[in-house]
């Protein structure tokens, strides 16, 4: 981990200085434990702040959307998928990237400390696979692995798929197995049972669209929730209907385009497991396309092709 | 066809276009016995006339097509398949009826004796085909193979229960384009089992239904086996009529009495200024029909030319009013289609309903709204109390709606500006049995209209000038055919070929399967080429760029150095294939181990040592039907037996074998491969698994293959060994680009159609012919040529095209430039404005030319930044909203 | 509850479905009014928001073909 830091600031510094690059985007510490943030850099000096731990799970790509300027950005596996996505989709230029490549040891999802240790965290350290967390009170250890965010469980892709530099070695990916599991056992259940299970779920959500926001391929200059005319989804958060649209309509949105990063659902205040619906897209778009979103810079989206020979055995 | 009851009032079939009615005059009573005439009667548009009589028409005509077509050949004659004794013994076209959802049975597969679904069913292949013995048919009718195959397939998907379907064929043949892959995979996936072998007899299985077929299997042992239907791949016969007015007009025949055409001419029959298209030229499939039939179009129009535009006439367009921004005023038209949608629906309900709807300010009901008096009285209503918008309730806007637009526009309003509600069609012909619920289904179709058109905005058609310069890409002779096409016509024609002389592959190729001189006919060709003052020919030419589109194409063509912009409303794609280099049977290893062009050279050349030659092999389908070329080449198993015939004249002693895996000598060229036999040529089946092994010991060349029918290795000695090597496409992904067009997975461009649009490609403006579409004899690739030169004319005559209203539009301030739009749609309309642009560089923008309006683009844009005018979100929520608002 | 009858909505190609439906008028096949067709350019206009709202007005099954 220090070396990742050490590296990450090594080539921020000197891709500044060689104006390479107008911008750094990365992470440095928040005032709170558990809390890294998204930082931008501006000047060489500044590139000390830059930091790296298992707390900087949102996804930098977000920030690129639109941006002019010449950018270096830190990028973990999924981060790195979806700068690919965003370069296919015209919202950046590779030419106006420079790509810091972290492969990645798992982000940690600080509400599963959260619910297991009872005092206010002071303090969080990594140490190898162990995490020491500090309260006011007490001190406790967990095993890192106990604590990961649940998109990083089941990641195939820790490693960058593009990048400029590397801030540490690459890593042996796990074995590509069927890693969908949790979709197969939504999928197995009766229509009935389904529709009670996201309507509980869903119950919860209040429409901040704090999942829309946090996710880099929401990047429409009007997402079709605020629009008026026409009104394609109600705006309340009353309305179970208008919740479950806005739900399924985004999830359409991203098939075949979404990396899993866990943005959304580490953005939601409410806990929702929204990442059931893109993760169902993204089973099926791998069981009958073997097709996985943000592996290269040279194909469209999978949505966005046509082939004769496609899978169509759902029309018969 | 026999198999259902049908009334003395009949539609000769549910797509008959026009859709209506015939009296069948031996049924009817009338006209049978001189009484009744209830239909005239009861008829409220008085259209039945029992006086009509068979007229006499005289037409002047410069040229005359004869697309006769052909009679499925009856098998009753041919008593071994006792279709007349047996019902579960059927024709291919019963069976294509059996199991069409329009058909006797719904589409429900059941065999005719005892109405159960059959678990077997045999097809044979070639009944009244390959036949001399039985009907004199010696032909091959070219599509029993795949229809065959097809039946098998789908009657497989029809089957609820599991189904067995076996073909027992002589050579499965599978030359069209994609056709190859079909039958593999109703082989290999479907399971469809194919049998070598012809039947011996059919035998009734006592006390059932079931019919026995016995036949020698490929081991030679006696098999019989049960089914439960029989199919006869009945073959293709020029009517008998057909052959008698051919004799009287002096128009020759073939053997098979199909029209006689020749290899550079295969659309002229032997009298000048009568062409002929479609199965009187020779058994075809639809593809090939299309193709033929564009291509006499474009015969036909070379002869006319002088006469082009002599017998038109224009009409005055009336001023379009203003509407916008002014409150919609709807009127409703309620039709009662006599008793077609009254006898069901409560019409003055509907109307009296549609007229409390809102915006509506007048509703009214007609016995036949389309009739042309209500046509006036409605454009007379629209000017009277200032109606800006209509809608019509009554039968299908796919039949009427250009009828009721064409009356807005002579009251002077947008067309755009109309809705039609189906309560017929999709109404009172289906809900005869519940009238009140029919009734108020009309109420919310009527709504569901109204609601749309209220927010309905009148549309623009941009018109565009259409270049009157044609491309030809390619001076093969599909290439020249096209160009000469239009040539002859009065484009100008510009002919761009990258090598240094024109013909292209013909150059290479000694004699037709009609024994005609290739080189001689290339030659005279050619020279017409030359010779026409409108034909612009550009030779050792490359393209280097193309810009524009349909009507306005801008083409960079680099000569010997030279750059040339051209601008040309059309574009035809004629890059033609090559043969493949094998790479098996140690060919290049030995000089007497050639290509079958290697050999047509030699004969072109009158080359000496093929005197001496004692014995020839031939190999076919080399790099043909293979794993990683799953195709036919089509032309090679003509190609072969001719030269083995040719050989023949050489030398009649020598010994020649042809291994093949399915002789495809489709059509009348099957005469050739009879023709074959009698001379003595051995033709030994290979297979695929199992491919000749070819070696050189002692300077001597030796062929051992398995022969299937004897099931034992032979060993041959060969002077001479041929390979029929397959014909690769010259894949230009270049050029593709350019002009935005596909291409498959062999490397042969995409056809807007396979079956119906054979000669175009979607993108519109550019036209597709000869081997770069797929593999094909000269004959079929100088009518290709020609039906892409009609295609092409169809546009540059029109001088301007006119956009359709109904297309999609990009608002650009909610545009995220995602690029969705641009690589989904299939007709390269929408593009990103350019970067240097002043307003809105690098957003989506739609060429209004190119869009058809299918709203794919619309759908797939997240931002919601695409509308398709006329079929607009608001519209459709609209509908959505009124669907089910009376009969809840 | 048995004579709940589900209220059904089709979105239909022009080119195809809508063809379809015309035809089965003409062959004069027998089906239940509730049923209603709108009527699209292509499938390909096809909108999932369409059949959501769809939903949300009340209707039971929607039937897209093309």
């Amino acid at each position: 981990m220090v070396e990742y830091i050490s590296k990450i600031q090594k080539i921020s510094k000197k891709i500044l200085q060689d104006g390479k690059v107008d911008i750094i985007i990365g992470f440095s510490s928040g005032s709170l434990p558990m809390a890294s943030r998204p930082s931008f850099i501006k000047s060489p000096e500044d590139a000390d702040k830059l930091i790296f731990d298992g707390n900087c799970g949102i996804n930098l790509a977000n920030y690129l959307a639109g941006r002019k300027e010449k950018i270096g950005i830190i990028a973990k596996g999924c981060d790195s998928r979806n700068i690919a996505q965003l370069i296919v989709e015209n919202k950046i230029k590779r030419e106006q990237l420079f790509i810091i490549g972290v492969p990645c040891f798992k982000m940690i999802d600080k509400r599963k400390i959260s619910l297991l240790f009872e005092d206010e965290i002071t303090q969080v350290t990594e140490v190898g696979d162990k995490v020491i967390v500090k309260g006011k009170a007490k001190e406790k250890t967990f095993n890192r692995e106990d604590l990961l965010q649940a998109n990083c469980i089941t990641c195939t892709h820790h490693n960058p798929v593009i990048y400029d530099e590397l801030a540490g070695e690459l890593i042996k990916e796990p074995d590509q197995k069927d890693g969908y599991e949790d979709v197969k056992k939504i999928e197995a259940m009766s229509s009935d049972k389904r529709w009670s299970h996201f309507s509980e779920m869903l119950s919860a959500c209040i429409r901040c669209y704090a999942c829309r926001d946090a996710c880099p391929l929401c990047y429409c200059p009007t997402c079709f929730v605020d629009e008026a005319a026409p009104q394609w989804v109600g705006k309340s958060a009353d309305n179970q209907i208008d919740v479950k649209t806005f739900h399924i309509l985004r999830a359409f949105h991203c098939a075949g385009r979404c990396t899993d990063c866990g943005a959304c659902e580490r953005a939601c205040p409410m806990s929702i497991k929204v990442r059931e619906f893109t993760r169902k897209l993204n089973s099926d778009a791998m069981r009958h396309y073997e097709w996985e979103a943000g592996l290269t810079t040279d194909k469209r989206p999978l949505l966005d092709n046509f082939r004769v020979n496609d899978y169509q055995d759902f029309i018969k | 066809m026999g198999l259902q009851k049908r009334k003395a009032i009949y539609v000769e079939y549910a797509q008959a276009v026009p859709l209506k009615y015939a009296i069948d005059a031996d049924n009817c009573i009338y006209f049978q016995k001189g009484k009744c005439g209830a239909c005239k009667k009861l008829c409220p548009a008085e259209a039945i006339d029992f006086e009509q009589k068979e007229e006499t028409i005289t037409i002047n005509a410069g040229a005359i097509i004869f697309s006769s077509g052909f009679n499925p050949l009856n098998p009753a004659d041919l008593d071994l398949y006792q279709y007349n004794d047996r019902p579960n013994v059927i024709t291919s076209m019963e069976m294509e009826r059996i199991l069409s959802a329009s058909g006797p049975t719904g589409g429900h597969l059941v065999r005719l004796s005892d109405k159960k679904e059959p678990k077997k069913i045999a097809w044979l292949q070639c009944v009244g085909s390959r036949d001399m013995n039985r009907c004199g048919n010696l032909y091959c009718s070219s599509v029993c193979c795949m229809y065959a195959i097809k039946e098998a397939v789908i009657a497989k998907e029809h089957s609820e229960e599991g189904l067995d379907c076996a073909i027992f064929y002589m050579d499965i043949r599978t030359p069209g384009k994609e056709f190859e892959k079909f039958y593999n995979n109703a082989k290999e996936k479907e399971g469809v089992r194919f049998i070598k072998s012809r039947i011996h007899s059919i035998e009734h299985v006592v006390n059932t239904d079931d019919l026995k077929v016995r036949y020698l299997d490929e081991d030679n042992n006696l098999q019989g086996e049960i089914f439960d239907m029989i199919v006869l791949s009945v073959g293709m016969e020029t009517p008998k009529d057909i052959v008698k007015l051919s004799q009287k007009l002096g128009i020759e025949l073939s053997k098979g009495n199909f029209c006689k055409t020749s290899t550079f001419n295969p659309l002229e029959t032997s009298i000048e200024g009568i062409l002929v298209s479609g199965a009187f030229g020779g058994p075809k499939d639809i593809p090939q029909s299309v193709v033929y039939a564009s291509g006499a179009a474009c015969a036909a129009g070379e002869i006319l030319n002088s006469a082009r535009n002599t017998l038109t006439k224009t009409v005055e367009p009336v001023p379009e009013t203003n509407v916008i921004g002014e409150r919609p005023s709807i009127g409703v038209f309620v039709c009662k289609c006599g008793s077609n949608i009254a006898g069901v629906v409560d019409v003055s309900k509907v109307v009296e309903y549609a007229a409390k709807l809102p915006f509506v300010d007048y509703a009214a009901e007609n016995i036949y709204s389309c009739s042309q008096d209500n046509q006036d009285g409605m454009a007379q209503l629209i000017k009277e109390k200032g109606l800006n918008r209509v809608v019509v309730a009554a039968c299908t806007p796919k039949t009427h709606e250009p009828l009721f637009q064409e009356t807005l526009i002579s009251a002077g309003l947008n067309k755009y500006l109309f809705e039609m509600a189906n309560i017929r069609n999709h109404n009172s012909w289906v809900h005869k049995d519940s009238p009140e619920l029919a009734t108020l289904k009309a109420m919310d179709l009527v709504r569901m209209a109204v609601e749309k058109i209220s927010i309905a905005k009148p549309l623009s058609e941009a018109e565009l000038e259409v270049n009157q310069n044609a491309m030809i890409i390619g001076g093969g002779v599909a290439g020249i055919s096209a160009a000469l096409g239009l040539a002859n016509q009065g484009y100008d024609t510009y002919l761009i070929e990258k090598s240094g002389e024109l013909g292209g592959e013909a150059k290479k190729i000694f004699k037709s399967a009609n024994n005609e001189n290739i080189q001689k006919e290339l030659l005279s060709l050619i020279e017409a080429a030359q010779n026409n003052n409108k034909l612009h020919i550009r030779l050792n030419s490359s393209i280097v760029n193309v810009e524009g589109f349909v009507g306005n194409f801008k083409t960079v063509i680099a000569s010997d150095n030279k750059e040339e912009s051209i601008e040309h409303g059309v574009s035809v794609i004629a890059t033609g294939g090559t043969a493949l280099k094998p790479t098996e049977y140690l060919y290049g290893e030995d000089k007497r181990i050639i290509t079958s062009l290697d050999l047509d050279k030699k004969f072109i050349n009158n080359d000496n040592s093929l005197k001496g030659l004692k014995s020839a092999v031939f190999i076919q389908c080399v790099g043909s039907r293979e794993p990683n070329r799953p195709y036919c080449s089509g032309v090679c198993c003509t190609h072969s037996i001719t030269n083995a015939l040719e050989l023949k004249k050489i030398n009649p002693d020598m010994n020649i074998f042809i291994l093949y895996r399915d002789i495809r000598t489709y059509g009348e060229k099957e005469y050739l491969y009879h023709q074959a036999r009698e001379a003595g040529i051995i033709f030994i089946r290979y297979l695929a698994s199992d491919k000749p092994n070819i070696k050189i010991e002692n300077g001597k060349i030796s062929v051992t293959v398995q022969d299937t029918s004897l099931n034992q290795y032979l060993e041959m000695e060969a002077d001479l060994v041929t390979l029929a090597s397959a014909i690769v496409a010259n894949k230009d992904q270049k050029l593709a680009k350019f002009f935005k067009i596909q291409v498959n997975e062999d490397g042969f461009y995409i056809e807007k159609h396979a079956k119906l649009g054979p000669c175009e490609f979607a993108t519109d403006g550019v036209f597709l012919c000869g081997l770069a579409h797929y593999p094909k004899p000269i004959d079929e690739s100088i009518a290709h040529g020609k039906g892409a030169a009609a295609k092409a004319l169809t546009l540059l005559a029109k001088k301007k095209i006119r956009t359709s209203g109904t297309i999609a539009d990009v608002e650009p301030l909610k545009c995220s430039s995602c690029g969705v739009c641009v690589s989904i749609c299939p007709y390269s309309a929408p593009s990103f404005i350019p970067d240097d642009a002043r307003f809105f560089a690098g957003k989506a923008q739609i060429n209004p030319v190119l869009c058809k309006g299918c709203g794919l683009c619309v759908a797939s844009c997240r931002s919601g930044a695409l509308r398709l005018k006329g079929f607009d979100n608001d519209q459709i929520f609209a509908q959505i909203n009124a669907a089910f608002e009376e009969a809840a | 509850m048995s004579d709940w009858e589900p209220k059904i909505l089709a979105f239909l190609c022009n080119w195809c479905s809508y063809g379809a439906a015309d035809l089965a008028g003409v062959s004069r096949m027998q089906y239940p009014p509730n049923f209603r067709i709108i009527r699209i350019p292509c499938t390909g206009r096809m909108s999932p928001k369409f059949i959501l709202s769809a939903f949300k007005q009340g209707v039971d099954g929607i039937w897209v073909s093309g």
